[in-house]
Formats: structure tokens, sequence, C-alpha cells
């Protein structure tokens, strides 16, 4: 069929219909899938009877006990404390880091080795050196966020800012654009789609940080609750903390995601 | 006026190593106040390079560039470029876009926005202020990055194949909309294309340049009357215009299939 391309405007899609209604039917099967995956669970913690399977209804019920008896809000606070002071670091060291690396090929040269060696090696290793540092402070925990997040926050930040256009830095330039300009003008808005790819994955890795330094390090907060738990072999309540963390997760990630929009509209 | 004297320009191999391709040898040529020159030769005769120079984005190595008898060291207010691939800033509107430049320079607001405002009536884009450039056919986005470089009501124009990734219908109502615009608001063109029609039907003159290295040919008079248009492309001194050019053209293996573009 042909059709001719107007100046004024886009070809309109034929089947409107069915374009609009594919979201609302993704929405649906993911609820669906969800949903499929509770009832399995509880048939099969019913069924197998086995003391590391709870029924899902039971680690619901743990949950709601755990909010009646005010022990997950203290402990909640506690981990979101670390969390937002870590998170918050590592945003702003790596994208300053990171922009300064992929914009200056001598910057990248410099740091590249290390901040790839940082990003793979596990960060727990590095406990007694933080302990050593900052004593048995709160420091320690958030240095081991850090560990976790930033990273992976430089090394996207990077990778975004070398990826931009050079077309577009090109044309800042033969307008007089300094190097000021070109960074807030054109470097910066154009990387912010893979720069907050970089930073959804960094808050993943924080949640992460979070727990497993509270698990291992600080016990304190839900890693510390969950520690307990797992050694009295409370498989609800372990699991129901675990629930928690993962919206804490979600949380955080729905946060950046929807910052991220804002911010990034252009490039749907 | 832009003055062109030995200016070479050589390409340094990949390890800086004196590998390198010499782009450009001993140019010598001048565009006039208010001439429209094109700019033809295959690929690999250093047009585009030549451009950048000539726009202060790259150094050279060899000559004077100057523009009315000052020396050229960077970008300059005197002088705005439209690019090939438009680079227009794929999450600002229309007359973000074409406010650029002025921002850049340090406009007001107002003044700004004004300006904008202005030239993209000028193009024909009124109505499509908000848009953004995804929003927007080829053609269009082209003339966003037209008025762009006239809202900093630049003395001279350079165009880097600015309708080269148009199709043959959008291509030619640009060229007479630039034809227009360049009626109105005399400026100093110097337009690069690989189109032999293209350099005809808009040059005063048209420059051939040979590859490897890039030198000036030959320097041709186009003395069709203006304003030009369809009627033009019949007359028989534009058919021997175009003729000469492909004859030279074809003499310096156009048909090596290296697409420049």
């Amino acid at each position: 069929m042909a059709r001719v391309a107007v100046e004024a405007g886009k070809i309109e899609p034929v089947s409107m219909p069915l374009s609009l209604r594919q979201p609302f039917r993704d929405a649906w099967f993911e609820l669906a899938a969800l949903l499929g995956g509770v009832i399995l669970w509880e048939v099969l913690g019913w069924s197998l009877a086995m003391p590391w399977l709870p029924p899902f209804s039971k680690i619901l019920e743990a949950l709601v006990q755990f909010v009646q008896s005010g022990v997950i809000l203290g402990n909640v606070a506690t981990s979101l404390e670390g969390l937002v002071i870590g998170f918050t670091i590592s945003l702003f060291v790596g994208l300053f880091v990171g922009a300064l690396m992929g914009r200056y090929r001598r910057v990248e040269k410099a740091l590249d080795v290390y901040v790839n060696a940082l990003l793979i090696s596990p960060a727990m290793i590095f406990a007694p050196i933080f302990f050593a540092i900052f004593g048995l402070s709160g420091a320690v925990r958030i240095a081991v966020i850090v560990m976790y997040s930033l990273f992976v926050i430089i090394m996207n930040t990077a990778t975004a800012i070398r990826n931009v256009d050079p077309a577009l830095v090109e044309m800042a330039s033969s307008f007089g654009a300094n190097e000021r300009q070109i960074f807030l003008r054109v470097l910066l808005p154009a990387s912010l789609p893979l720069v907050f790819a970089g930073i959804r994955l960094g808050m993943g890795r924080a949640v992460k940080g979070m727990i497993n330094a509270e698990m291992l390090i600080a016990m304190v907060g839900l890693g510390a609750l969950a520690q307990r738990y797992g050694s009295q072999f409370e498989a609800a309540k372990v699991f129901a903390i675990a629930l928690v963390v993962l919206i804490i997760a979600l949380v955080g990630n729905w946060l950046v995601q929807a910052v991220e929009n804002r911010l990034t509209r252009w490039a749907d | 006026m832009i003055q062109i004297r030995g200016l070479s320009k050589e390409f340094l191999g990949r390890d800086g190593a004196d590998t390198g391709v010499l782009a450009i040898d001993s140019l010598n040529f001048e565009v006039r106040d208010n001439e429209f020159l094109t700019v033809i030769g295959p690929s690999g005769c250093g047009k585009t390079t030549l451009l950048r120079i000539i726009a202060g984005l790259i150094p050279f190595d060899e000559g004077e560039v100057q523009i009315d008898d000052v020396p050229v060291t960077g970008p300059g207010a005197d002088r705005a470029v439209v690019f090939q691939n438009f680079a227009l800033l794929p999450w600002a509107d229309v007359l973000t876009n074409v406010a650029f430049g002025l921002e850049i320079r340090g406009a007001s607001k107002s003044e700004c926005e004004a300006t904008a405002m202005r030239l993209v009536k000028l193009v024909g884009l009124e109505g499509f202020e908000r848009r953004l450039p995804k929003e927007l056919s080829g053609g269009m986005q082209q003339r966003v990055g037209l008025a762009r470089a006239l809202a900093v009501n630049p003395q001279i124009l350079l165009m880097d194949e600015p309708f080269g990734a148009l199709d043959e219908q959008t291509r030619r109502l640009l060229q007479e909309q630039l034809l227009r615009i360049w009626d109105q608001e005399r400026k100093t063109v110097m337009f690069i294309t690989h189109s032999m029609e293209e350099a005809v039907l808009l040059g005063d003159r048209v420059m051939l340049m040979t590859p490897r290295p890039g030198r000036v040919k030959e320097i041709i008079d186009v003395p069709l009357k203006r304003p030009r248009g369809q009627e033009t492309e019949k007359s028989t001194t534009f058919v021997e215009i175009k003729e000469y050019l492909w004859e030279n053209l074809r003499s310096m293996q156009v048909l090596d299939q290296r697409g420049e573009a």
C-alpha cells in the first residue's frame, strides 16, 4: 500500500485500537502471572509442608504481626537511613566522577582500571578496612552501601557522556559554546537516559549493600532482623522481611523511574 | 569576504606517526561578500574538512584563512554552520533549537524568543514551535537547522551538504526556499554539495575540487539570472555547466564507489 509522506505530519498507524489496547493487556498479563505465582506458592507450601517453604499466607501473617508489634517500623527507618545517605553519596560522586571520565580521555585513562576493578570486586572484602577507618560506627554500613552502588553509576555516566553524538558537541562549538555550556546544555541532557539506567542499577545494588552490611557487619535494621530469625529457622518471618526489602527496592526504583520519566520524556 | 591562501591540512595516522593523509593541499580562493559559492567534488576531496576549517572547528597546518582580513582562530559570531545531519537537540522543541545559538552567545531570554519566532516564521514552521525534532520530517528538521544558523545573524553561512540527507522532492522545495531567504537576507554562503544540479542551481560560482589531496580544479561562473527556479534548469547554460561538471567529475573516478556521505 503506497502512502505519500506529507511534510507536515507523520503517517498515522492504521491499527490504532489494537496498539492502544496492548499495554493494558500486558498489565493484566503481568498481574495474572504474579497471582499465579502466589497461588502456586500457597499450594506448594501446604502440600509439601516443608519448614523452609511456608505457605504465602503465613508470610503475610508474619508481616502483619511485624507491623502490629511495631518491630518493623524502627528497623525499616534504620535501614532506610543508611540507604538514603549511602545512595546519595554514590549518586553525587558517581555523576561527578563519571562525567569527568566520560568527557576527558586523560581522566578516563587514569581511573578506568580502578573503577573496573572496584566494580567487580566483592564490596564486603573491604569491610575490615572500613572498620579500621571508621571504627565501630554507622559509617561502615554506609561505606559498604557506597561500595556497592558507586561504581556502576560512574561507569554508566562515563559511557553515557562518551556516547553523546559528537555532531551535537560540534554544533554547540560552532556557535562558540564554552566547555561549561557544552556540558550543561548538550552533554548533560543528551546523556540523561543512559545515566538514569546507571542510577537505577545503582539503586538496586545499594539495597543489596544495605542488607549485606546489616547482616554481616552492623547487626542493625532489617538485615539484623533477618539474621536473627534466620538463625531461629523462622522461615515465614525471614520471607516477610525479604518482602519488605523487596518493597523498598521497588519503591526506590519507582522513585528513580519517576524522576527519569519527567526528565527524559523526549527519548521515548 | 573569505580569503584562503595556501591552505593545507593533513590528518595524522592513527598512531600519530607520519602515515598521515593530506586532506587539503595548498588551496587558494576567495568567497566574495554576499556571494553564493557552491563547492563540489568527489569523496575525499576535503570539502567538508575545508568547511570545518573555515568554521573554526578544526585547526589547519599551513596557509591563511581570513575573514575580512582577520585570521580565523576559532568559531566566531560572523559565521554559522548548517549541518548535514541537522544536529538538532532531540530534547528541545523547535523554538528552543532555533534559539540555541543566540542563547549560547548570551542573548536575553526575550531577544532569543522574539528572534526565534521571527525565524520560525521565515522558514515556514509556524505552528510547530513546540514540536520536538523527532516529530518533524527531515525537511522540516533541516529548516530548523537553517533557522538556527540565521538566528545569530551571521555574515557568512557555511552549509555542509545540508540537503544531502533529504529525498528529492523535499530537497527541491528547500533549495527554492533557501534561494528566497538568501534573496531577502543577503549573506555570504559557502555551500558544499555533491549534486551537480544543486551546485549550478544555487551558486553564483561553482568551485570544483579534486580528491586526494583536495585541490581546487577550477572555479566556474554561473551566469544564470536570478531569481532562479524550475525554468532555470531547462536553460542551455544550466545544462552545459552541469554537463561540464559531470565530465570533470567522471574523470576523477567518481565511480570508485567510496561514498563519503
